[in-house]
């Protein structure tokens, strides 16, 4: 049985299709890249995923369970985390606050809910940050502490929605190595992400999405050699992040 | 001697400092005007914090509670005037049916965007306002429009919740606001402060985290009417009368978010604060100048407000807990070197 | 029947001058999405303007006019500029900008007590050559300086139609109510549209004010009834649309008018409260309005 099962789910705003019966299964412990231009349906795709909305039809399995149109809150007790594309800190609450919102959703204790923050924060390395306020941080900050936020929820599916983006190559490299040890702890992970090297160094499978449509998918060798990527990449206006 | 003094400590100890002042100042205050203004004043703080509980925590701006107020205050008053019901219970039974109004408003409204909420709840708020103006009796029970309800002087019974002297009444609402404080307090120590701030904050982050964020704030919606309600009785057991206009009114909904949101709402001690610093200028400028100049209370209270929403938006509690740091720290400075001084001698 | 007819005309003329009083907000909501909630304390100011002059010189209402619209643009250009401003600068990153909504508040208690120490609690009402002044239309009994405010409505809500049209600053205006860091980046201050667009908003309260002083009395809270009705009023015909606000004035008049012959006036009040929750609920954009992402 996948982890994940996207059953030829369609997301239409209106009479624009953003989301064009997408077929997509992912394995347990697999991290899996969504990538493609900018407004192709990536990240509407996430959401009807993360019970933001619905899809207009289609199903979505995870672990055999239909959790089509589920609310984001229960979809996240289901063990399904997601980061946003645009970073939401809770901005005038310190590092660790924010963490700890995200680790009370596993335990009502306030106490184990700061230790279990603490520790991730530590993977993170944002643990000398913890009592600074999130408004106050910088952008590479923000990102990690969208990831923590994320983590200290104990999924066991992460969606990443552009982390990477506003990063400089050091700390890019220093966010695949990290992705890379969370995959490590268990954690499956499907990620959208426009810079190429990273997704290609942390994907085992990439899918390519195009005005709403999969046009392919495979490994990342396979997917950089595709005809159908190559034209749709160069014939429009992509813009890398 | 070494002393082992830390923040929290030193924090701990203060406020149990403050709170046995509190408790002793009916022994060498003994005017009832004063007392009345202590009384006043701790029933302000006790609607704030009330108040922040939703206004504050949850991050939205309800303009219309004096509803609940008058909800707890009209609901024990009836079931006593009619039934003879103590207005103890009457005071459980407001919260409730409070509580009970609260959520049912709160579902519908915490949807909308903040300053449509705010207008719904000043419309909420004048509406029962002036359907309670216009009815006289619901059934067998007498509400008598806007000339408001009077309570019988029965003289000093506990059961009736009446007192001649004024200090039984300070004790209670003191009680009251300190229960109040500590629920407040737990509440923001524990999942449901969390959920609360950061649903107020970022509802969509927050949802994505696990957090029913709708759900969390009709339970502080609840918990806010139920208390508040409970206020609106012991005000009607204060003064034995009360009518409408007062008692409903947007004034007093005004009052007290404009008190939390001076002192700093979504912290504890902002309600307290502003309580502190405005209450007095209210009393003692319509007590003293209102005989030449009407209205002048207000028109500093709206200066104050205005001055501190340009200048310290998050209110006054964030410079003053400056200050407040900086006192104790010197205060700590001294007791150690006092310490070490014994040290010395001995 | 007569006599719903009569309340009928009565509501449409008094409706479309509670329009009037609206305009200002409209255009202030719908620009600067400022919720002010001192607009009817700048609606007392305007009145109480005109009262004095009118008292002191003389002076027909309508000609008050050329005084009380500059004074009342520049107070609230200042308005805007002083008190308005420095919290807004403050909260453009926060997602629900309430402060503002605070800070008005505040201004609408100092002006309202302070018209009340300055003028005294006493409801005054100046005679000028229109008062209570009548004319027939066919049957019906028109009331003179409820038609002339009827007129006055139709002309300043047609005038400041055709400046957010047609004039330059006009489409600034409206640019700036879009997106007001595009605007800012074509050059438009931003800042100076709102001190402008609040100075409009202002000043049609204060032609407002000259419209009502024959007929209506004048007292330090008089803004406070007003000020509910406007936002009722703004909320009901849509934030920022003109026609939306002189109807839903007249909407609101007829029905004030023609209930107010079959129940007390309190009940008419409530009955208002609940249309106005209803849009709230139903169609926040009210009438005419566009949807607002806020």
């Amino acid at each position: 049985m996948r982890l994940v099962e996207i059953q030829n789910v369609t997301k239409s705003f209106g009479g624009l299709k953003a989301v064009d019966s997408v077929n997509i299964s992912i394995e347990e412990g697999e991290i899996f890249g969504l990538i493609g231009p900018n407004g192709a349906g990536k990240s509407t795709l996430f959401n009807c995923i993360a019970g933001v909305y619905p899809p207009t039809s289609g199903s979505i399995f995870f672990q055999g369970q239909n959790i089509t149109g589920q609310k984001p809150w229960d979809i996240s007790k289901k063990c399904i985390a997601r980061t946003f594309q645009l970073v939401k800190p809770f901005g005038s609450k310190t590092v660790l606050y924010n963490v700890m919102v995200g680790s009370f959703s596993r335990t009502k204790s306030p106490l184990r809910a700061r230790d279990r923050a603490l520790e991730v924060l530590e993977k993170l390395h944002l643990a000398d940050k913890k009592d600074v306020l999130a408004k106050n941080l910088t952008i590479a900050d923000r990102k990690r502490l969208e990831l923590a936020k994320a983590l200290a929820t104990e999924p066991e599916l992460l969606l990443l929605d552009e982390v990477m983006a506003g990063l400089r190559p050091t700390e890019v490299e220093e966010m695949i190595a990290i992705i890379k040890g969370i995959r490590d702890g268990g954690v499956t992970i499907f990620v959208i992400e426009h810079i190429i090297r990273a997704i290609m160094a942390l994907s085992d499978r990439i899918a390519v999405i195009h005005f709403g449509k999969k046009i392919t998918e495979g490994t990342p060798t396979e997917v950089s050699k595709d005809e159908r990527v190559i034209k749709a990449y160069l014939g429009e206006d992509y813009v890398i992040a | 001697m070494k002393i082992g003094l830390n923040r929290k400590t030193t924090n701990y100890l203060l406020l149990f400092l403050a709170i046995i002042f509190v408790f002793i100042i009916p022994l060498f205050l003994k005017s009832p005007t004063y007392l009345q203004i202590m009384i006043l004043l701790f029933f302000y703080a006790y609607l704030t914090t009330s108040w922040n509980l939703v206004g504050g925590f949850a991050g939205v701006l309800p303009l219309g509670h004096s509803a609940f107020v008058g909800i707890g205050a009209y609901t024990s008053t009836i079931l006593y005037l009619h039934y003879g019901l103590s207005p103890w219970i009457g005071m459980f039974a407001g919260g409730l049916l409070a509580a009970l109004v609260g959520v049912i408003i709160g579902k519908p409204t915490f949807q909308m965007r903040g300053a449509y909420f705010a207008l719904t709840t000043i419309a909420i708020g004048e509406g029962i306002r002036v359907m309670v103006e216009n009815i006289n009796k619901i059934g067998p029970f007498t509400v008598n429009g806007p000339r408001g309800l009077l309570i019988p002087l029965k003289g000093t019974s506990f059961v009736n919740f009446q007192f001649l002297s004024k200090i039984p009444y300070y004790y209670i609402i003191l009680t009251m606001l300190i229960i109040v404080l500590g629920i407040t307090y737990i509440i923001s120590r524990r999942r449901i402060g969390y959920y609360l701030a950061g649903g107020g904050e970022e509802p969509e982050a927050a949802q994505a985290l696990g957090v029913n964020v709708a759900k969390y704030k009709l339970i502080a919606m609840a918990i806010s009417c139920f208390l508040t309600a409970m206020a609106g009785t012991f005000y009607a057991q204060l003064m034995l009368y009360f009518y409408p206009k007062g008692i409903l009114g947007l004034d007093l909904s005004f009052e007290i978010a404009f008190i939390a949101l001076i002192g700093g709402r979504g912290t504890i001690a902002g309600p307290i604060l502003g309580a502190l610093v405005l209450r007095p200028v209210n009393e003692f400028s319509r007590i003293y100048l209102s005989g030449f100049l009407p209205g002048l209370h207000l028109v500093i209270f709206g200066l104050i407000l205005i001055i501190v929403m340009i200048y310290q938006p998050r209110g006054i509690q964030e410079p003053l807990s400056k200050v407040y740091n900086l006192f104790v720290d010197k205060l700590e400075a001294c007791l150690i070197s006092r310490g070490r001084k014994k040290d010395e001698i001995s | 029947m007569d006599l719903i007819l009569q309340a009928t005309v009565n509501g449409i003329l008094m409706g479309s001058i509670y329009g009037l009083t609206a305009l200002g907000l409209t255009l202030i909501f719908g620009v600067i999405k400022v919720i002010n909630f001192a607009h009817g304390s700048l609606l007392m100011v305007g009145m109480y303007t005109a009262y004095w002059l009118i008292l002191l010189t003389g002076i027909n209402p309508y000609l008050a006019l050329i005084i009380v619209v500059p004074l009342l643009f520049f107070f609230g250009y200042y308005m805007q500029e002083i008190v308005i401003k420095p919290v807004f600068k403050a909260e453009r990153d926060v997602r629900e900008p309430i402060t503002v909504i605070i800070v008005t508040t505040g201004v609408w208690y100092v002006l309202d007590n302070l018209s009340l120490i300055l003028f005294g609690a006493e409801y005054r009402v100046v005679k000028t050559g229109l008062s209570g002044k009548t004319f027939l239309l066919g049957e019906l009994i028109v009331s003179a300086p409820k038609f002339y405010g009827f007129v006055a409505t139709i002309v300043t809500a047609v005038l400041l139609y055709l400046f957010l049209k047609k004039t330059r600053m006009g489409k600034a205006i409206i640019a700036t109510s879009f997106d007001r860091d595009a605007a800012s980046l074509m050059g438009i201050n931003q800042y100076r549209i709102y001190n402008i667009a609040f100075g409009i908003g202002t000043a049609t309260a204060g032609v407002a004010g000259c419209v009502l002083i024959p007929f209506y009395y004048v007292f330090p809270t008089v803004g406070v009834i007003f000020d509910i009705r406007c936002f009722i009023i703004v909320v009901l015909g849509g934030l920022g649309s003109i026609h939306g606000a002189v109807l839903g004035g007249i909407i609101i008049g007829v029905i004030e008018s023609v209930f107010a012959q079959f129940m007390a006036s309190t009940w008419t009040e409530g009955i208002i409260y609940a249309i106005f929750i209803l849009i709230l609920f139903i169609k926040p954009s009210g009438l005419f309005g566009a949807r607002q992402d806020w």
